[in-house]
């Protein structure tokens, strides 16, 4: 008992580690983007917001592509913006479309003040592109998906 | 359940102008409502539902939360620093419970 939860710490630990290095070890961005999965998640990110959203190189959704435990996935996002009072990001909601419930989380940042670049772990219930919806000042609303596979349901 | 206990990494001083990471964690089972007790009854759900963190009394930073954050949310996030003053951090439950910490930030 005592050495599961050991091995578990120092998973959790590796795992922090890994998300703080940053961006290399994360092979999120590696997956090929298939035309067809971008429509698929442009599609899954109508109807889950009503919203149309536009596919833009300027989200960087960092997770790895196959993770061990649902329970716990590392996630990091980065946003390139100025964060001007004329150019910055106001929101970014963030959705996993093939969990029980969809809504993960939402950051709100300020001009001049945060810079967009936030990390957390999550739960996911199966494999899934998982969407990071920013609404900028203008209203325009960028999209990024990540292909995550999980073994275990984080949803249970 | 034990009570939740919040935690924060914030640099004791920084220069100004600077973007200072900071770390928080708070201990919480984060309850989706989606689990069953050997009884076959649901658990109510029971999660942090929004974390904020204000700056000399100014919000510069928030979250809401659903359930999909794991146990024990953890959120590291980035802030533009001006003046020495205070970080307030809170962590809003559902039912109402508030848990929160403060921090004096020295900026040169």
């Amino acid at each position: 008992m005592a050495e599961t939860t050991v091995a578990q710490e120092v998973t959790r630990r590796t795992i922090l580690a890994a998300a703080i290095a940053g961006g290399a070890g994360l092979a999120g961005v590696a997956v090929a983007a298939t035309p067809e999965a971008d429509a698929d998640a442009v599609k899954e990110a109508r109807r889950m917001t009503g919203k149309v959203v536009t596919l833009s190189p300027r989200l960087h959704l960092l997770m790895p592509s196959h993770f061990p435990n649902g329970y716990i996935v590392p996630f990091t996002l980065r946003i390139d913006s100025k964060m001007t009072d004329t150019d910055h990001v106001r929101q970014v909601q963030v959705l996993a479309p093939r969990n029980p419930i969809n809504p993960v989380a939402t950051f709100y940042f300020v001009p001049g003040r945060s810079e967009p670049v936030v990390s957390t772990r999550i739960r996911l219930a199966e494999q899934q592109d998982v969407l990071a919806i920013a609404e900028m000042n203008d209203g325009a609303l960028l999209m990024a998906r990540t292909f995550v596979e999980v073994e275990t349901n984080g949803c249970k | 359940m034990a009570t939740p206990t919040p935690r924060v990494q914030v640099p004791r001083s920084a220069t100004r102008g600077e973007v200072i990471e900071i770390k928080t964690l708070i201990e919480h089972p984060m309850e989706t409502g989606l689990r069953l007790d050997s009884n076959g009854e649901v658990i109510p759900r029971k999660i942090i539902n929004e974390f904020i963190c204000r700056y000399n009394g100014e919000v510069v930073f928030r979250t809401d939360l659903h359930e999909a954050v794991a146990a024990n949310p953890f959120i590291s996030f980035s802030l533009r620093v001006t003046t020495s003053g205070r970080l307030d951090f809170i962590w809003n439950e559902d039912f109402g419970a508030v848990y929160a910490l403060n921090h004096t930030l020295l900026v040169d």
